[in-house]
């Protein structure tokens, strides 16, 4: 049973003719990282919206664990984490008030809250930065945080949208270490980026997206295989999704 | 319960760390309600001539000038200042406290003046016996007494403290005359003088429902205390607008926590700041400001009426907030129009210009506005003492108010989410 399963999703939005998302099918398993690329307005927040339950959709399945969400939408997002491509935190609380107070409304409380708001700072990098105030981070340390947020809770299954935009290789490449060991205790991810060689080497599969439909699914390097003439990812990626501005 | 209190102790955290959010909710209501009730007060004093303070030079230093003085300072609303700096005053610096403003008047009365007003009573009286022609009566020149005005001295207070100086003149000169007359006449009742034939009573009709005017204390601690509550309406929408902007909204819907509680401690946290706002205006009106002259503030006799009005109004003013940022679309347009609103509101709704001295048909618009419910409700528990009863229909206009905010507020909100 995948840990996240959506069905025939379709969503337009009041006002406009096309629909934002059509016929949408994606899985995610436990400990397995899902890549879903495609280029800006193709529907991938939409498609996060939904998922992570911030979004009603107009028709189709969605359930975690193989319990549908419709009704109980509040219930389930105890097991769904969330790291929004904006830095999603207050900037005049410092990383520790920041944390314990998402980490509260997420359900932890007393010592469990402050070990859990402890060992997530630790885990990004930020436990000796934990009294500053989020304002004064560099974008890396501000992007570390962020992730640190949406994982207090320790979600089975967790959205990431872009968390590696604009910062450095270092910060890059220990966000990234940091999401392969998550995986490795058995989280189930859903990550867009628009890094296609990062995705390339973090996603266990990749779904690529464009005008509300995925044209095409599967293990990135089957993908690739399967369009003779691609090299990589961003290849195929182009090959599928056209040269065309999209905004 | 521990969602709500986290909430709320954020947004409080939050706030405290704002410095200028903490200088528009405080240290503006508090400047504000300073300077206007000094004003105020002053107007009153001017307009409705109250305790004047006069310079009084006395060049005649006899009998007439000290009973003059007398009079005018029995009058009750002349102060008669006779030294300066501990000194004895004199025309030259009397005109020069005047001119510089410093005292509204001086009185200025001549050398003699006893001497040759006794002399003209005299020729007068001795005049009118012998039946010479009116116009050959006294030879005497008339002893003039000089009033100086400050330049900027209102048209009521001159008028008051002419009239009053020409009425205790005129009465003296009767008297005087009818006991001169008296003296050669000996059979004729002087008394009949003193005693009045007619008698004037003014009374100034205080508005409607109230059973005297408000002092400028009693109008303005309530009145800017109202004003600088329903500010909370800025840093409120904006707290709410940033946490759009910011993307922590997206983060706070996607955690297992019903909208309603942060909701609920956001708006705890601001009727908790509008209260500390409300203590301090309160404050001032009751130590300050009557350490600067004012009269004091009576506080009324039911804080249970007064704690019900406040929290009404305070709740008001975070609906409307909550309103506004689901309105507008920036942080600045949230400001902008979140300010130039309550100042509207609050122009209409007599904080700055008592409602009952506004003109008919801005009384009738000013029954629309929040702040001028509030001002209402607090008047009355501060000047008739209401308990909390006489004051519903004003705190039942506040909380309708707040949960019609709040309720349109969620209608926009869920439109606008369904739209992405």
């Amino acid at each position: 049973m995948p840990l996240l399963s959506a069905r025939n999703i379709s969503k337009t939005y009041p006002g406009s003719s096309l629909p934002a998302l059509l016929d949408f099918d994606f899985t995610v398993d436990r400990g397995e990282i899902v890549g879903l690329l495609g280029p800006n307005g193709a529907g991938k927040t939409t498609a996060i919206a939904i998922m992570a339950t911030l979004l009603k959709a107009d028709g189709g399945e969605l359930a975690i664990s193989g319990r549908e969400i419709r009704g109980r939408e509040r219930r389930m997002r105890q097991d769904l984490g969330l790291v929004p491509q904006d830095i999603a935190l207050y900037p005049d609380l410092t990383a520790r008030e920041n944390l314990n107070y998402f980490g509260r409304l997420a359900g932890l409380k007393g010592t469990c809250l402050k070990e859990r708001v402890a060992a997530g700072l630790d885990q990004v990098g930020l436990a000796a930065h934990a009294g500053k105030r989020v304002r004064t981070f560099s974008g890396g340390m501000q992007r570390r945080a962020n992730i640190a947020a949406g994982l207090l809770h320790s979600p089975p299954l967790l959205f990431l949208d872009e968390p590696t935009v604009g910062i450095d290789a270092q910060s890059r490449s220990m966000i990234l270490a940091y999401l392969q060991a998550l995986k490795a205790q058995g989280m189930g991810m859903v990550y867009t980026t628009h890094y296609m060689e990062e995705a390339a080497q973090l996603c266990d599969r990749v779904a690529i997206i464009d005008s509300g439909r995925i044209i095409a699914q599967g293990r990135p390097a089957a993908l690739i295989a399967g369009h003779g003439r691609c090299r990589d990812l961003g290849e195929l990626f182009l090959a599928l999704t056209g040269k065309a501005l999209r905004d | 319960m521990g969602k709500f209190i986290a909430t709320s102790l954020k947004e409080m955290l939050l706030l405290s760390r704002d410095r200028s959010g903490l200088l528009v909710l405080f240290a503006m209501p508090a400047i504000l309600v300073v300077v206007f009730t000094l004003i105020q007060n002053n107007i009153l004093k001017s307009s409705e001539a109250l305790d004047i303070e006069v310079l009084w030079v006395d060049g005649d230093r006899q009998a007439l000038s000290a009973e003059i003085a007398r009079r005018l300072s029995a009058g009750g609303n002349l102060t008669l200042i006779r030294e300066l700096d501990g000194e004895p005053l004199d025309i030259p610096r009397a005109r020069k406290a005047v001119a510089a403003g410093h005292y509204p008047a001086a009185v200025l009365l001549p050398a003699g003046l006893s001497a040759t007003t006794a002399r003209r009573i005299e020729l007068q009286i001795q005049a009118a016996i012998s039946g010479a022609p009116a116009g050959t009566r006294s030879a005497q020149p008339i002893p003039r007494i000089t009033l100086l005005f400050d330049p900027l001295a209102q048209g009521a207070l001159r008028g008051a403290v002419t009239q009053a100086l020409n009425n205790t003149v005129l009465t003296l000169e009767m008297e005087r005359k009818a006991r001169a007359l008296a003296a050669v006449l000996p059979s004729a009742d002087t008394a009949l003088i003193s005693q009045r034939l007619l008698a004037v009573d003014a009374r100034r009709m205080p508005p409607a429902g109230l059973a005297q005017l408000p002092t400028a204390v009693e109008q303005n601690v309530p009145a800017w205390a109202l004003f600088g509550m329903f500010f909370i309406v800025v840093p409120l929408s904006g707290a709410l607008i940033r946490e759009r902007e910011l993307g922590t909204l997206l983060r706070l819907r996607s955690l297992p926590v019903s909208p309603a509680i942060l909701l609920a401690g956001k708006v705890c946290a601001y009727v908790t700041v509008a209260g500390l706002q409300f203590v301090l205006i309160l404050l001032i009106g009751k130590y300050l400001l009557p350490a600067l002259g004012t009269p004091p503030l009576a506080m009324g006799g039911c804080p249970l009426a007064l704690a019900v009005t406040v929290l009404s109004a305070a709740l008001a003013a975070a609906g409307y907030g909550i309103l506004l940022s689901t309105l507008v679309d920036s942080y600045e347009q949230a400001s902008m129009f979140g300010s130039v609103s309550v100042v509207i509101a609050a122009a209409v709704g007599g904080i700055m210009v008592p409602v009952y001295v506004m003109p008919a048909a801005m009384q009738a618009l000013s029954g629309y506005s929040p702040l001028a419910w509030g001002l209402e409700a607090l008047i009355h528990i501060f000047v008739r003492g209401d308990s909390l009863v006489p004051v519903l229909p004003q705190v039942g206009g506040l909380l309708a108010f707040s949960a019609v905010c709040m309720l349109l507020a969620g209608v926009v909100f869920k439109v606008r989410g369904s739209q992405g």
